[in-house]
């Protein structure tokens, strides 16, 4: 009886320190953000700040975006916060407006365009969204950011040496990607299996639950490099998709400011920068290119 | 030359075609080794039946074209023709990259400058400056309807190279499957089509969620999926009660161990959630080796879940039968085994079939978390339908599908309740009846308060213990628990923590 009482106390000791210490890690993970918004501030006041009341945000004064964070090297969690180009990115464009970066948790990715789309939730979705027609009918997009393929991924030794091999096969692709929609259309005797972040999609591939997985090539390439190394990239798939941030239609102000922004973000050679960092190739997307 | 003589019988679509491809013929007597400056890659037709999975020719579509330009070839036009009686709609529209390939490991995209001409079933296409050596071409035409009956489409045409020279396109190897529409094609058709449902879909939450044409269109594409959750769970769960019931034996074991044991097994199941059990069976298990199929797995998943929270409900059902029960077995002579299947388990069933039906329920809709892992579920079907367009009704349409069973289920459950507890009245002393009639009406209200216990176990097996005992003979020896505690050691563990605590001071 007296044991199992001491073991309790213990027990609850453990717990409270635990929690004291975890609360304690938030604390400076807190300090860290709002330096990071002192930061931010400051390169406002350099930049010189846009007149935000009639841009109409979900938070006044605060620049909200979704995204599913889940897609390196554009975007992913990395000690608790969204780190990446895409991130980087923003943090410019939110300067440039200057505003307040604030990204929600991340968000299921087939949720983002409704969530443009109907409001109150985010202000822009940045999550590696290829520009469509069936997006377009329910968002806008800003001007492409970036250049993209898709890629057929399976597990090394599986023998594939072509996507078009996968016709009949059971393959997996993340939930309202142009991944998915390639294999529906490319594909159309494949079993195809619908994932909610691209990472549970690697995982089932290499539970073999899947034979290849259909993810945007920077991203494959990304994830075969440095976490799924018995995966391979067995075909990329020329598709020249181009990444738009998707603003509500109901905020075209909103729109020309982002626009502006990612203008000044390439033509000072801020976007030829952020590129090398991530990529090891040239970037598309160039003061030139984008001056019509 | 066998296979190319096949190819111009099978696409005899006149006149034009014909020269075409007689001028090819001739290319290829001529230029018999002559490489390809242009091959096709695919051609394929975007999806745009109301699964979004199949081609369905009269309906607009956007068909794509892919080719690769040879080494040091060019190519500076190209014409596409389609199978006879494809039609482009007055917004057609058509979009051109070029994927240049001047480094070995990147495609540079470009947008090439054309003239464009849409003629009937042909579209021609003059490049201002020639596509280059080794890029990729694509043509993607919006717009364009395929004839409208089912059956096997090639592109064919022709291209002309950086010499000048004119040779015909091969036709792609995988042909564009096209069918003929679908009832439910054309329901969708006509509800989009008409004018209250045009203004129903401009309220923002109702185009959303309550869209007429996808909720037509989710009832269908859902019904496989609808039918593979059912089977799921209809497999699943009378696997889970045989576990359940073995578990709840050991739950009462004599022995401290098998009792310790069993205990950790329910107390791991019910406190983690299904969602990383599943994670780690189809996750996990491929990695130790172990490869079930993903159907078999699930089923498995949901049996070994389930058995745990029914293991707690036959125990507290089979505590709750008044000692005297098993005393009486007893005086007859019965051995234990006798005793537990003639006489226990038998008034245990009618007790616990309230509380079952309630883990029926949540085990139905919990087969939902199986779409995370791929398993081709209704809510899998749902995401497909849902996530191409940001319209969530097929959801909602899910949730329909579900209330289905749900809701018949609860009502035929208190009705079949009711003949138990009635046919248990004519079985026993009529002096008892009045009060096993009482069972009934109690049980029947039970669901409710069963269900929304159960996120915390421990509750749900605490009402059937604390609930049934006092319902049913209403004895006082069932109302003294440490008295009955002491009485029936053999029965193991208390049904609560406080008995427990009580128990043992007991002991002591």
């Amino acid at each position: 009886m007296t044991i199992s009482k001491k073991l309790m106390t213990v027990l609850l000791a453990l717990t409270l320190a635990a929690g004291l210490a975890l609360s304690a890690c938030q604390g400076s993970g807190d300090s860290d953000s709002s330096a990071a918004g002192a930061a931010s501030a400051g390169d406002q006041t350099a930049t010189g700040a846009v007149g935000n009341g009639d841009l109409g945000l979900v938070t006044p004064g605060k620049l909200t975006i979704g995204s599913d964070c889940d897609y390196p090297p554009f975007i992913s969690m990395q000690a608790g916060k969204p780190t990446g180009f895409e991130e980087e990115m923003m943090q410019y464009v939110a300067a440039d407006l200057g505003l307040e970066l604030n990204y929600l948790p991340p968000q299921n990715f087939d949720t983002l365009i409704p969530s443009v789309n109907g409001g109150g939730k985010m202000d822009l979705a940045v999550s590696s969204l290829t520009i469509n027609d069936e997006r377009k009918e329910s968002v806008n997009f800003a001007m492409p950011y970036f250049d993209s393929n898709q890629a057929c991924v399976t597990l090394k030794g599986s023998g594939y040496t072509t996507a078009d091999q996968l016709d009949g096969k059971v393959v997996g692709a993340q939930a309202g990607t142009t991944g998915a929609d390639w294999v529906k259309e490319n594909l159309p005797n494949a079993t195809l299996k619908i994932f909610n972040q691209t990472s549970e999609g690697m995982a089932a591939l290499v539970a073999k639950q899947v034979e290849a997985l259909f993810i945007d090539e920077p991203v494959a390439k990304a994830m075969v490099a440095d976490t799924f190394t018995d995966c391979r990239v067995t075909e990329v798939i020329i598709t020249g998709e181009k990444y738009g941030i998707a603003v509500s239609k109901n905020n075209p102000a909103l729109e020309s400011a982002v626009n502006d922004s990612l203008k000044k973000l390439v033509d000072d050679g801020t976007y030829a920068k952020l590129f090398k960092k991530y990529f090891n190739y040239e970037p598309s997307i160039t003061p030139e290119s984008i001056k019509n | 030359m066998d296979s190319q003589g096949h190819r111009t019988d099978r696409h005899f679509l006149g006149g034009k075609l014909l020269l075409l491809l007689a001028l090819a013929l001739v290319c290829w007597i001529f230029f018999p080794a002559q490489s390809q400056a242009l091959s096709t890659e695919s051609v394929t037709a975007k999806p745009n039946d109301a699964s979004t999975t199949k081609v369905i020719g009269g309906e607009e579509t956007r068909i794509t074209w892919n080719g690769i330009v040879g080494d040091k070839e060019e190519v500076s036009s190209i014409t596409l023709v389609f199978p006879q009686g494809t039609m482009f709609s007055d917004s057609s529209y058509v979009q051109v990259q070029e994927g240049i390939r001047d480094d070995p490991e990147h495609v540079r995209p470009s947008t090439p400058k054309s003239t464009m001409t849409l003629a009937t079933e042909q579209l021609r296409l003059d490049f201002a400056v020639p596509i280059h050596s080794k890029s990729q071409l694509r043509i993607q035409i919006y717009g364009v309807s395929l004839p409208a009956k089912s059956d096997d489409y090639y592109v064919v045409g022709s291209y002309v190279d950086g010499k000048g020279v004119t040779h015909a396109l091969a036709e792609q190897e995988k042909p564009i499957k096209a069918i003929v529409p679908t009832l439910t094609d054309n329901l969708v058709a006509y509800f989009d089509g008409l004018d209250w449902v045009k203004s129903w879909n401009s309220v923002k939450f109702l185009n959303i969620f309550l869209n007429p044409g996808w909720a037509v269109a989710s009832v269908s594409t859902l019904f496989p999926g609808w039918l593979v959750s059912l089977l799921l769970v209809l497999l699943g769960f009378p696997l889970a009660i045989p576990i359940g019931l073995g578990i709840s034996f050991l739950r009462m074991s004599k022995f401290s161990i098998i009792r310790g044991l069993s205990g950790v097994y329910v107390n791991v199941i019910r406190g983690t959630p299904l969602f990383l059990q599943i994670y780690l069976a189809f996750l996990g298990l491929p990695l130790l080796g172990v490869n079930i199929t993903p159907y078999l797995l699930s089923i498995i998943v949901l049996a070994l879940n389930s058995s745990a929270y029914l293991a707690e409900i036959f125990r507290a059902g089979i505590q709750s039968i008044n000692k005297g029960q098993f005393e009486a077995a007893s005086s007859l002579g019965m051995n234990g085994f006798q005793t537990m299947f003639s006489v226990i388990i038998p008034q245990t069933i009618r007790r616990v079939i309230p509380t079952m039906t309630s883990e029926f329920i949540l085990l139905y809709k919990d087969t939902s978390l199986l779409s995370a892992v791929g398993v081709m579920e209704q809510m899998m079907f749902a995401k497909n339908l849902a996530a191409s367009t940001g319209i969530l009704t097929p959801y909602v349409v899910a949730g329909c599908f579900y209330l289905v069973i749900t809701l018949p289920m609860t009502r035929v459950i208190t009705v079949f309740e009711k003949r138990l507890a009635a046919s248990e009245g004519r079985s026993v002393p009529p002096e008892e009846k009045k009060k096993k009639k009482r069972v009934g009406l109690f049980n029947t209200v039970d669901p409710g308060a069963m269900s929304a216990a159960k996120p915390d176990g421990s509750m749900s097996a605490a009402a059937t213990a604390s609930s049934a005992p006092g319902v049913d003979v209403a004895s006082p020896d069932a109302l003294t628990p440490p008295d009955a505690l002491t009485l029936t050691p053999s029965q193991g563990m208390p049904p609560d923590k406080n008995n427990k605590k009580r128990g043992r001071r007991e002991k002591t």
